[in-house]
């Protein structure tokens, strides 16, 4: 995956660094990422295609409109591998948005939109979706196990919430640990139905959140397992995710609710951890002589 | 027979008027603000992102039937489909150039004059516009959403690549 800065972008597409910025405001396109210091990082193949777009185009919008139609082919494509049973010919088509865009663009662009066509077009009861969700599972457990080691003090423990691998949830549960680990994080997924025992998980990984994933699993069942880890881990954030816009409105007790893109709740979940570590550093300095605390937690168990 | 004589009896060739009448004069204007580029001339093909407001792409049209800058204008396709929405037409027709393009022209357009003769029509205008064909057209719009208006538009070639300009007056 090659990356551009905003100016190596501009030059490519013959305009000025203010003009591109102004195309992100207007069109959202081409739609770059951040570095580590918050640059602008954008894909060369979405510049080279609008480039292209371009030089055929009447318009701008219409040129930005012909080179997303260019990219949405990598969906259409792996819908049609999905729905015809073709593990390989979907493997090449994240391969193709790969070329494209970063992986955790490729999975929230392509993979996941195709996913959702697929359950809308298909239903959850048929094959082709019993076939995709279990492909899409595979996929992403081998890119988690591609991912660098972790490399944040950040240790997350999922609680998994979705019914099995044929749950809608479950792929996008499983992007947002993918992405987590990406992240540098330590991310130990467990599902909430294994209660016996979640000392000893807990006490091997010493995690800094709790996120609570998917809502197959009744409320009664989950609040067993989040009450276990906190008599073992002691007080901390809890997050709740659940796929797409936020459809139910939850009673959150303190919790955070995560927002359903599954890279914009990653990035939440380490802001979430930061301010918590934050908090932490902040109430040692503000402990009185007398060891009485004067800091105040804001989400916890 | 003399060299003179034999040239008489030859027949020569004549400059014959063309039938179709001589292009004018063209300009390029912004699809989008209107402004004209401050280079004469045509501009590269992958430098005709406008110079002005960095939101429009560089098109030609004659001279006489190019829009100014600020003006209400389409730019509409062989198909039908909006293809540039200017600034002045947004304001005009209440619309945004993003949501606008690729939809059909009567989706924001209807004809607006049910006297008109054949060949007149909105559909027909732009559809000879888009074939290149040189004479301008007038035809009578309103909003789609809207009744009790009623604008005279002028619809020429313009392009590239070929597409048909059409300019509230």
């Amino acid at each position: 995956m090659r990356y551009l800065k905003t100016s190596e972008a501009a030059a490519l597409l013959n305009v000025s660094p203010n003009t591109l910025r102004a195309w992100e405001r207007r069109f959202g396109f081409p739609k770059p990422q951040r570095s580590p210091g918050r640059h602008r990082l954008f894909t060369h193949g979405e510049v080279a295609s609008l480039r292209d777009a371009l030089q055929e185009g009447l318009s701008i919008s219409s040129a930005v409109s012909r080179a997303r139609e260019g990219l949405a082919t990598d969906t259409n494509s792996l819908i049609g591998a999905l729905v015809s049973y073709e593990s390989e010919r979907a493997d090449a088509a994240m391969e193709s948005a790969l070329a494209l865009r970063s992986l955790e663009r490729s999975v929230e662009e392509v993979l996941l939109p195709s996913l959702e066509e697929i359950v809308r077009r298909q239903t959850i009861d048929s094959a082709a979706w019993a076939f995709s969700a279990h492909w899409a599972a595979d996929w992403l457990r081998r890119a988690r196990r591609l991912a660098p080691p972790p490399v944040r003090p950040v240790s997350i423990v999922l609680g998994d919430a979705s019914r099995d691998e044929l749950d809608p949830d479950a792929p996008f549960i499983r992007s947002l640990e993918l992405f987590s680990v990406r992240a540098g994080a330590n991310v130990l997924s467990l599902s909430v139905r294994g209660v016996a025992g979640i000392g000893d998980a807990v006490a091997v990984h010493r995690p800094n959140l709790v996120v609570i994933a998917g809502g197959h699993v009744g409320d009664d069942a989950v609040a067993r397992w989040a009450y276990a880890v906190r008599l073992a881990a002691g007080a901390m954030p809890v997050a709740v995710y659940r796929r797409g816009p936020q459809r139910v409105r939850m009673r959150t007790t303190g919790t955070s609710v995560l927002p359903g893109g599954a890279s914009e709740a990653q990035r939440r979940l380490l802001e979430l951890v930061e301010t918590d570590q934050g908090g932490r550093a902040t109430r040692v300095t503000m402990e009185s002589p007398y060891g009485i605390q004067t800091g105040r937690r804001t989400a916890s168990m | 027979m003399t060299n003179s004589a034999r040239t008489a009896s030859r027949g020569a060739l004549a400059l014959v008027p063309s039938v179709h009448e001589e292009q004018g004069p063209t300009i390029w204007f912004c699809g989008h603000c209107g402004a004209r580029p401050s280079a004469a001339g045509p501009p590269a093909t992958d430098a005709r992102v406008c110079e002005s407001c960095g939101l429009g792409l560089l098109l030609e049209a004659a001279a006489h039937a190019a829009p100014t800058a600020g003006a209400a204008f389409l730019v509409l396709d062989r198909s039908l489909s909006v293809c540039a929405v200017s600034r002045g037409a947004e304001e005009l027709l209440a619309t945004n150039e993003t949501d606008a393009v690729n939809r059909h022209v009567t989706e924001l357009l209807v004809p607006a004059d049910s006297e008109a003769q054949r060949g007149a029509t909105l559909a027909a205008a732009v559809s000879a516009a888009t074939r290149g064909a040189d004479e301008a057209r007038s035809v009578f719009v309103r909003p789609a959403n809207l009744f009790g208006v009623r604008m005279r538009a002028r619809i020429v070639p313009c392009g590239p690549p070929q597409a048909a300009l059409l300019s509230f007056e």
